[in-house]
Parts: structure tokens; sequence; C-alpha cells
């Protein structure tokens, strides 16, 4: 296997996980995963403009990012179940990947159904905070998580 | 920016945001979802409790079974109630012409966009609900020739109407209000059919949200103006606040030249309208806001005053605000008038007809009947009956006493759901039930079994 670094993924020498939900041998996992992140990120900006511009289609842009963020976190967690059923060599991801990125994810969900107020409160306060809180939860995670995975080289990325 | 760096230092950020989503996540999760004692909110000063915002915003609906054979809904002693006529697509409202024939408006709502996850969820519900049926799009007319109470004429007097609901006659022009237009009809006396493809009054305000579509509309005691029901095309300003230009207000249409003005302004949907007789002012049923509260916010029957303001989006009940508005608009907050008599949060009015009749007991004469078509968000449900308030000198004198009830079966499923309501030539109360698909003829008890409709 040749992969070093795919979409933000390194697999560390050969004591791997070795994902067993591949398409042409890849992962899909990995793959899917900075998807979600993209669209939890894409809502903090969002909501920041709707707060300062009370538009409507902000807080709309807000609410399908995170839902879609979800259903591709939906997808990842199918893939991982698959991974873990399936899978003979699997080697614990990083702590903080395995906890933060569900975290954020379980922290989404919630937004999304604050999101799902009507008006102004559907995000402002709470929507904006937790779609802050995720960002921060997200940035905390590839933090740690790098550090231990490329400077002390324990358990793998997403 | 400027709004950015206000907000940013009000005392609501200078605390950790991590606390203080903990601390908002456990408030959401600890709300009470019962409702109280709707009696509470009857009246002219409703209790109104503290303003709630969900997580998840509670649903309770009436799963729509219909009714069996024979079942009918209930009257008190001294009445009796029967079915007028069965088999409608969707009957919403009704209309009495001068010779007795009775309109029955089949209609339901154009298809709702979805803009929001959420606008999926909200589809299933309302279909769960049976909110969904499709609607007929016109209007039937029915002719009891004999005067026993049974129609024995029935014919389709319009059709391929746009989700018509207000119907009004002035002299020999029959108004229709479809949910985009004021369409004019040449009606002839006696006539069971039209076939003139009508005349535009006026466009009202329709697509593509159009999230409450129906149209009420009553004309002016001396037929110069038409006074149109026109309700808010969101729950509170979602869809923004540009969507909501000449809505959740009554209009006043001219009739000869189909130029309007706003007659009264934030009324967040103003179902049904009528005059009372003895003052000849407008009145009105609105369905006031949701997603605060079960017990927020009461729905309310109004005198509807020229030029007044009643609260909708930015506040309810006089000078309660809605946090959910904003920018809000303290100038208009500060003329906001309380409406002057609540029927109970989330019972849905739908009808209102002032009672001048003489075929129902004397009791009821002067007073309003108030069609609830029922609570989907709030335990335990709340309306679905028929509702008299009794009014003396031209205003609600007594607490609203349930008429017709036995809309909701044992097990709070929805056999019916009462809309538009019609006072018939001889007297007797006409209700349109659009789960059931039937109008009910509410008349007084007479010995004798009553009379069984031709089906």
């Amino acid at each position: 296997m040749q992969h070093t670094r795919v979409t933000g993924t390194t697999f560390v020498g050969d004591a791997n996980p070795k994902s067993t939900a591949k398409p042409r041998g890849q992962p899909l996992l990995p793959m899917l995963v900075p998807f979600s992140i993209a669209c939890f990120a894409g809502t903090l900006v969002t909501d920041l403009v709707y707060w300062w511009t009370a538009a409507v289609m902000w807080e709309r842009f807000s609410i399908w990012l995170i839902t879609a963020g979800l259903i591709i976190a939906g997808l990842a967690a199918i893939a991982g179940l698959i991974d873990l059923a399936v899978g003979k060599r699997i080697r614990t991801l990083a702590w903080p990947h395995a906890v933060g990125y569900p975290l954020a994810v379980v922290l989404s969900l919630i937004n999304a159904f604050v999101h799902s107020r009507d008006a102004y409160t559907a995000v402002v306060p709470t929507g904006l905070m937790l779609s802050a809180l995720v960002v921060l939860v997200l940035l905390l995670t590839g933090w740690v998580g790098s550090t231990l995975v490329y400077r002390y080289r324990m358990g793998a990325a997403i | 920016m400027m709004r950015a760096f206000k907000l940013a230092h009000s005392p609501k950020w200078s605390r950790p945001a991590v606390l203080l989503a903990a601390v908002s996540l456990l408030a959401l999760t600890g709300c009470d979802d019962n409702g109280g004692d709707p009696m509470k909110q009857i009246g002219a000063n409703p209790v109104l409790p503290k303003l709630q915002q969900y997580f998840i915003p509670p649903i309770r609906i009436a799963r729509a079974v219909g009714w069996g054979k024979d079942e009918t809904p209930t009257v008190p002693q001294g009445l009796q109630v029967q079915a007028l006529a069965a088999g409608f697509e969707h009957p919403r409202s009704l209309y009495v012409l001068p010779n007795g024939d009775v309109l029955v408006v089949e209609s339901n709502g154009p298809p709702a966009p979805i803009s929001r996850p959420k606008d999926i969820i909200t589809g299933w519900v309302q279909w769960f609900a049976g909110a969904k049926a499709k609607g007929g799009n016109r209007i039937t007319l029915l002719r009891d020739t004999n005067g026993d109470g049974i129609p024995e004429v029935r014919t389709v007097l319009l059709d391929h109407l746009n989700s018509p609901f207000g119907v009004a006659l002035v002299g020999h022009d029959l108004y229709v209000a479809n949910t985009d237009a004021i369409v004019r009809y040449p009606y002839q006396d006696g006539q069971t059919k039209i076939t003139d493809p009508g005349t535009k009054l006026t466009d009202l305000p329709g697509g593509p949200i159009d999230h409450h579509w129906t149209k009420s509309m009553v004309a002016s005691p001396d037929g110069s103006k038409l006074y149109v029901g026109v309700g808010s095309n969101s729950n509170i300003t979602e869809n923004g606040i540009g969507a909501e230009y000449e809505r959740a207000a009554v209009w006043e249409v001219d009739r000869a030249s189909g130029a309007h003005r706003i007659f009264a302004s934030g009324l967040r949907n103003p179902t049904g309208l009528a005059f009372e007789p003895e003052t000849s002012t407008l009145w009105a049923v609105v369905n006031e806001r949701d997603e605060i509260g079960p017990d927020l916010v009461p729905d309310y029957l109004t005198s509807v005053k020229d030029g007044g303001f009643y609260g909708w989006p930015y506040s309810y009940y006089g000078q309660h605000i809605d946090p959910r508005v904003e920018p809000q608009r303290p100038d208009l907050v500060a003329k906001a008038i309380v409406p002057d008599y609540a029927l109970s949060s989330h019972v849905a009015p739908l009808g209102v007809a002032m009672y001048n009749g003489t075929e129902l007991p004397p009791n009821y004469r002067g007073g309003a009947f108030v069609s609830e078509h029922g609570s989907w968000d709030r335990t335990p449900l709340n309306g679905y009956k028929v509702v008299f308030v009794p009014f003396s000198g031209g205003k609600p004198s007594d607490l609203a006493q349930d008429v017709v009830t036995g809309f909701l079966d044992a097990n709070d499923h929805a056999r019916g759901r009462p809309v538009g309501l019609a006072i018939d030539r001889t007297g007797g109360l006409l209700i349109a039930d659009d789960v059931g698909d039937t109008v009910w003829r509410v008349s007084s008890a007479r010995s004798g079994s009553p009379p069984k409709p031709a089906s």
C-alpha cells in the first residue's frame, strides 16, 4: 500500500488500521470525514453573516450545511462500522480523533435542532455558539491529534 | 459591523461560551411540554406564561380517521346535528345565498416549497393530520327545495379555482377570493352553474411561499367594500420580513375599482371575518404564533379597528415582545392593540359566524359561533369543536361555551375538524368539516327522528 497522505489521512508504518469499506482499495472513512468538517466550519461562517445581516438566506445556508455535514458524518459512521465489523487488523485511532470528531457530530446534531427554530433565535445566540463550539472542538481535535500522530507516531488520523 | 460590536459587548456574550451553551441546553431539555387549563386563557384577560424556546418543538397531532357509519358530532340538549351533505373534497368554507342555496368551497393550499429541512418534517406531520388531502378547487351548490333541511340539488357552481376560500355576493356580483386574486362572476338568482370565466378584481398576495393561503372575505354592510383577511407568509418571519409585504393584515378592497388599502395590520392569520350586527363593526378570528409554548400565544376573536396594529410579528397581546424577530420595531410595539377576546392557545379558529337567526334557542341570538380546527403542537389537544361566545352591546359578555364537540374520538383521533361556519336561511348553523369531508347542520331539537340525508 502506497498511501502516504490522502486528503489529510496518514498511515504510519505497517501497523495501521485497514479499512475494509473501500472501493478499489481506497478507504472510505477518511475520504468522507473532511467533507463533513468543511460543512460544519462553513456553518460558522454563514451563522456569523446571519448575525451581522439578519438576512434569512444565510440562516438557510447554515441549516443546510449542518444537514449535509450530518448526512456525510452518518455515511462515514457506516463506513467505520463496516471496518469494525469486518476488519481484522483494526488499530485504534489516535484518541483525540476518536473522541473529538464524534463529539463535534453530536453537537452539530443538537445545532441542527436549534437551527430549525423559526427566525432570529434559530441562530442568535445558541445556534451561533454551538457552531463556534463545534469548530473549536474540531480545531483542538486536529491540533492534539496531529501532535500525537505526527510527533509521537501514536495511532492514526481519521 | 456596528451591530456585531454592540452585541459582542452585551452581557450575554461576556460569559464563557462553553458554559452558556451547556446551560442553554439544560434549559432546553428541561422545558415542560404540557399545556395548562385552556379556561384560563378564555376572555379578555388571558393568563400568559413565560415564553419558552424549544430544542425539539412539541408536536401532538390527532390522527385523521374520519366518521364511522351513523357517527355525528355531539351537541347539547335542545339542539340536534345532522349531516347536510357528505363526500366533499376538503370543504373549507361555506356561504349562504339569498335564496337559501348553500355554497361549499372545497379547497386546500398550494404545495408548500421546501426551504429548510424542517419543511420536509412539517409536510409529514400535516399529511398525518389529514391536512394534505387534495382540495376540490371548486364551489359546490346545495339546494333544499322542500325545506326539510336536506338538499335535493347538488351541482358544481364553479370549478378549476385556485385555492379559493372567501365568498361574497353583492347584488348580482359573486366574488370569490382565490389564494392569489379576487375574481368577480355574474350571478343570477337561482343559478346553479356559472360558465362565465370571471373578471379579476384585484391580485392578492399568493405564491411562491403562500404559507397561510386562505383569504377570508366579507362585504361591508353597504356593499361598497370587501374586507379580506390575508395571513402571514410564515410562523414568525422565518421567510424574511420582505415576504410579509401587505400580509398579516385585513385589506379593504374597493368593489368598484379594485383598489385596496391596509385596513388593519399585525393580525397573523385572520381566517374568519364577520360584521357584528348590532354595531356594524368588523370582527375577526385570528391564529396566533407557534413554537414558544403550549400556552402561547392564545388565538383570539377581536374587533378590527381601522388603522389598528395588533402586534404580529414584533409582539403579542399588546407589548409582549417576540425575541425571534430581528430587527425589532419598538415604534410599532408601542401602539400594538390588545385583542378583545382570547380563545386559548393553538385552538386554530378558522371560522366565525355572528348569530342573528331564530332557529336556535334565544340565548344564541346576538353572539358569535367560532369553529376551532384544533391544535397540532400542544399537549393535551385543544380546540376540535365549535364554541359560542355570548355578546352583549356589541362586545363579548361571557365565557365561551362548547356547542359542537365530538370531533375527537375516545383515542384522541380526529373524526373531523371544523372549519368554515355559516348560518343558513332558516337560522341553522352550518359547519364545514375538512377531515370528515362533510357539512354538518345544527338546529333546534324537534320531536321525531331527524331526516336522513340523501346520499
